[in-house]
């Protein structure tokens, strides 16, 4: 028997094991089904490293259910991974004493809690961080903890221009919802303005076990499930929390502690795969560090300034965004905005052939640990398409990159990379 | 309480123990084989779409004369700029346009080239990987092409605090002196290199004598024929480093100053370490670990549990895949207010843990070292390369189980004893802004 064929029959073994009996094999690796309290699963499982990768997603409005509190999401998440558990330790004391290493990841519209932890403790922290987030208990320790840690990380964004420019961006081009406001508090005020019973009840209500996904990958398997004894039962997963773009959205320009300049457009939604996949392969094909046309040109004109560009596949829509730093932004934003007029026109097909191949090793490079993997499931499932996610064996993600061809690559350039909205970043002077 | 005290208690303080290795999956070890002399290691994983090759060769800084500084970068980094295929094109493209990277580190004994391609064009890319080694095209334009690559990193690399600081260490505590030199050489050094010396060079060291193939990944379409096969590409012969010996500085103090074109200084300190085949090696990992922990504690802000500029600025990294060993604690003086401070404070504790019996239970920091271990070798590329330093230089090239189970065996008085034997007196690398001094 080969070992792929061995794999599978302990996948199969491990699936009789569970406690839920709705497992389906999506792929001889890769399963998924329902959690036994409330809630979706996928095992991605990988017995050669010796990490295991365990993500808990959910939908949920960053600025509130009617998105009055911005930052709300981010104290919630952050003091429910803070709050003792019956244990008395939290989930991210419990982490770290492991081993492992606890992100909390707030956008506009989801929220992921990202843990990488050696195996061996792979069942204990599953059990953990359901607990935490399934049955949050928030109390006044836990959000004070999550007001300091808003409080540093939004002091931090002020000196990360990619980030900030983000924020702004996306303010500019969504009128209403959630990504009309920044993630993250901008202000003490605006945090100490949410009061400990609001982030408990949105805690309660953003963390339900039916609104939530769990990712497990790495050295993982379906044993771990038996760990999840919170929930709140069987049940929907909230609609997704889509923002709606400005109808005529304008550039701005606005002063902060560092310079730089953003550029965004509006994409597709995530259900059009071919749309949203081209629009990853021009954000490599341009923009991927040390490979991209536009990286390149940059670092053979020895400019300083740094872009960044990638598609941001939400569930509708989606957001084409380039942030520019560093000294000589304006040239290297004419750079950009150059690259894209020359877009328009297809590539040769030599080119494009041999561009589209380094995309799909680029896509399998940046999801070959379990890590990456674990955010790429947990990611493209909130977003409404789980078989989507980059990376993934049978999905439907390799089958839309090579159904790319360059006339319809110039077309998505036309239809969705027009002018964009723009935003000036500019230094305020320094006294020091 | 203060940093130090804060430092100092944390030796002592009881923590909840843990034990966590006793139930660890065990990850399957690399296979090893030996094909007409060429050693290969292979790990299949089944989940990966990708396939990663490291081939090692005999052919890094200690073949290298001093006035030869760069030599063996400029060789490797012709080897990625030779035109293959057809239409033929520098191999760094030729691989990308299949669907893959390829690139090159220098080591003190080897060069490595790293390729990595999806799983169906792997014998392809290999097999112009291949092309490339066994005939590098040392005309005027490639190398030249070469050297202006490698003049461009080393000015990349000059912005980079901790590189330069590193570089200077290295220098300092290599046994040979040519196996300390800047991995990239200098642009005045690459500038005396021509085609001749690399043709040169190429025909003395790239030999098949000692040349190891470790593969990761999905494997069904390369056998061990064809991962030989890159071996066979090189001529037959062992070579033997070039013995450049030079006497040892003599001085008071055990600093190194340089200046550069950065914003804020930073602040190095490095300790000699145990290679893998050392009964410290898992003590060291543990102690790394525990080092880690407490001066990133030293510098994080207060209450704030996700990682900061601050937390961020401080590290201590045990380098077991470079010879000789080292444990390395940096502070990087621009993200934290007073990194004099912290630096002084992470020496102490380094101190301490030399002088003191440790108090209380170490699980968490063992715990915190098999995490950091594991998740440090997840990569194909990272893959590859331990099984290769594992297999060089231990008995077996299974590098995580034989890590896990070191770590799992440390006791109290093992990482005492390492602390004691390693950690004497550092050699201090300080990387300053330019216009600054000591003082500032």
């Amino acid at each position: 028997m080969s070992v792929r064929g061995l794999l599978f029959s302990a996948a199969l073994v491990a699936a009789w094991s569970l406690p839920a009996g709705n497992a389906t094999a999506e792929s001889a690796l890769q399963q998924s089904g329902a959690l036994p309290h409330g809630g979706a699963y996928v095992i991605d499982p990988d017995t050669t490293v010796a990490s295991a990768a365990i993500g808990l997603w959910f939908r949920a409005p960053g600025a509130g259910y009617d998105d009055s509190t911005p930052g709300i999401a981010e104290l919630a998440a952050t003091a429910a991974a803070v709050a003792p558990l019956a244990s008395g330790k939290s989930l991210f004391a419990l982490v770290h004493s492991v081993g492992g290493e606890l992100n909390v990841e707030v956008y506009p519209d989801i929220v992921g809690i990202a843990t990488v932890v050696p195996a061996s403790a792979a069942r204990r922290v599953v059990a953990a961080i359901t607990a935490a987030y399934y049955a949050p208990s928030v109390d006044e320790v836990a959000v004070k903890t999550a007001r300091a840690n808003a409080a540093v990380l939004g002091v931090q964004q002020r000196y990360e221009a990619d980030a900030t420019l983000h924020d702004l961006l996306f303010k500019q081009i969504f009128a209403t919802g959630p990504a009309h406001y920044p993630p993250l508090p901008v202000s003490v005020a605006e945090i100490t303005s949410i009061s400990t019973a609001q982030i408990g009840a949105f805690a309660k209500r953003a963390f339900r076990s039916e609104n939530s996904f769990l990712a497990l990958s790495g050295n993982v398997d379906a044993s771990s499930l038996a760990a999840v004894t919170d929930g709140g039962g069987p049940g929907r997963m909230d609609p997704p929390y889509d923002s709606t773009p400005a109808a005529s959205p304008a550039s701005a320009t606005t002063s902060a502690l560092i310079g730089g300049i953003g550029l965004a457009w509006i994409g597709p939604p995530i259900t059009d795969e071919k749309a949203s996949t081209a629009l990853d392969f021009i954000a490599d094909y341009l923009f991927r560090e040390e490979t991209g046309v536009v990286t390149r040109e940059l670092d053979q004109s020895a400019s300083d300034a740094a872009v960044v560009g990638q598609f941001i596949t939400l569930h509708d829509p989606g957001v084409m965004v380039v942030t520019i730093g560093g000294d000589h932004a304006d040239q290297a934003r004419d750079r950009v905005l150059g690259a894209l007029l020359a877009m328009r026109t297809p590539m040769d097909a030599q080119t494009f052939n041999a561009a589209r191949e380094a995309f799909l090793y680029h896509v399998a490079s940046d999801t070959q640990t379990p890590q990456e993997r674990a955010d790429n499931l947990g990611w493209y499932d909130v977003e409404g398409d789980p078989g989507y996610a980059p990376g993934i064996v049978d999905g439907t993600y390799g089958r839309s990159v090579r159904s790319l061809d360059p006339a319809y690559v110039a077309d998505v350039v036309k239809h969705y990379l027009a002018t964009p909205v723009v935003v000036n970043m500019q230094a305020k002077e320094s006294s020091q | 309480m203060n940093f130090v005290r804060r430092a100092a208690a944390a030796l002592s303080v009881a923590l909840l123990p843990v034990t966590l290795l006793g139930g660890a999956p065990t990850v399957l070890p690399p296979s090893s084989d030996t094909v007409a002399g060429t050693t290969v290691l292979q790990q299949i994983d089944a989940a990966a779409s990708l396939a990663g090759i490291t081939l090692v060769v005999r052919a890094g800084l200690d073949r290298q004369t001093m006035k030869q500084n760069g030599l063996a970068a400029l060789v490797a980094e012709t080897i990625v700029k030779t035109p293959v295929g057809t239409p033929p094109m520098p191999l760094e493209d030729a691989v990308a346009a299949r669907g893959g990277s390829v690139r090159f580190t220098v080591d003190p004994g080897d060069v490595r080239f790293y390729v990595e391609a999806l799983a169906a064009d792997a014998p392809a890319v290999l097999e112009l990987l291949r092309a490339a080694i066994a005939a590098p095209d040392f005309s005027p334009a490639t190398v030249r092409a070469a050297r202006a690559a490698l003049t461009q990193e080393i000015a990349a690399s000059q912005q980079v605090a901790l590189q330069v600081g590193l570089d200077m260490l290295n220098a300092v505590s290599s046994v040979q002196a040519n196996a300390g030199l800047p991995e990239l050489g200098t642009p005045a050094s690459l500038a005396d290199l021509f085609p001749a010396d690399a043709a040169a060079f190429y025909r003395a060291y790239y030999r098949r004598g000692g040349v190891l193939v470790s593969a990761a990944g999905q494997l069904d379409a390369l056998s061990t024929a064809t991962l030989s096969g890159l071996a066979g590409a090189l001529p037959l012969g062992t070579t033997s480093p070039v013995t450049v010996h030079v006497a040892a500085l003599r001085g008071t103090t055990r600093e190194i100053v340089a200046h550069r074109d950065i914003s804020s200084p930073w602040l190095i300190a490095q300790y000699p370490a145990p290679m893998v085949d050392n009964r410290d090696f898992g003590p060291m990992l543990v102690l790394a670990a525990f080092l880690r922990r407490t001066i990133s504690d030293i510098a994080q802000v207060p209450g704030v549990v996700s990682p900061t500029f601050a937390s961020r600025s401080v590290g201590a990294v045990y380098v077991y895949d470079r010879v000789p060993s080292s444990l390395v604690i940096y502070v990087n003086g621009g993200l934290i207010g007073n990194p004099s401070r912290t630096f002084a404070t992470a020496l102490s504790v380094v101190n301490v843990l030399a002088a003191t019996t440790l108090q209380g239970s170490i699980e968490e920091f063992k715990a915190e070292a098999a995490g950091d271990f594991a998740d440090n070798a997840t990569t194909l590329e990272t893959r590859t390369w331990l099984a290769a330093v594992f297999s060089r230089e231990s008995t077996s090239p299974d590098f995580i189980n034989h890590a896990l189970t070191a770590i799992a065996a440390t006791t109290p008085a093992d990482v005492q004893r390492a602390a004691r034997t390693y950690l004497g007196n550092p050699t201090i690398a300080l990387v300053l802004p330019r216009g600054t001094n000591l003082q500032d």
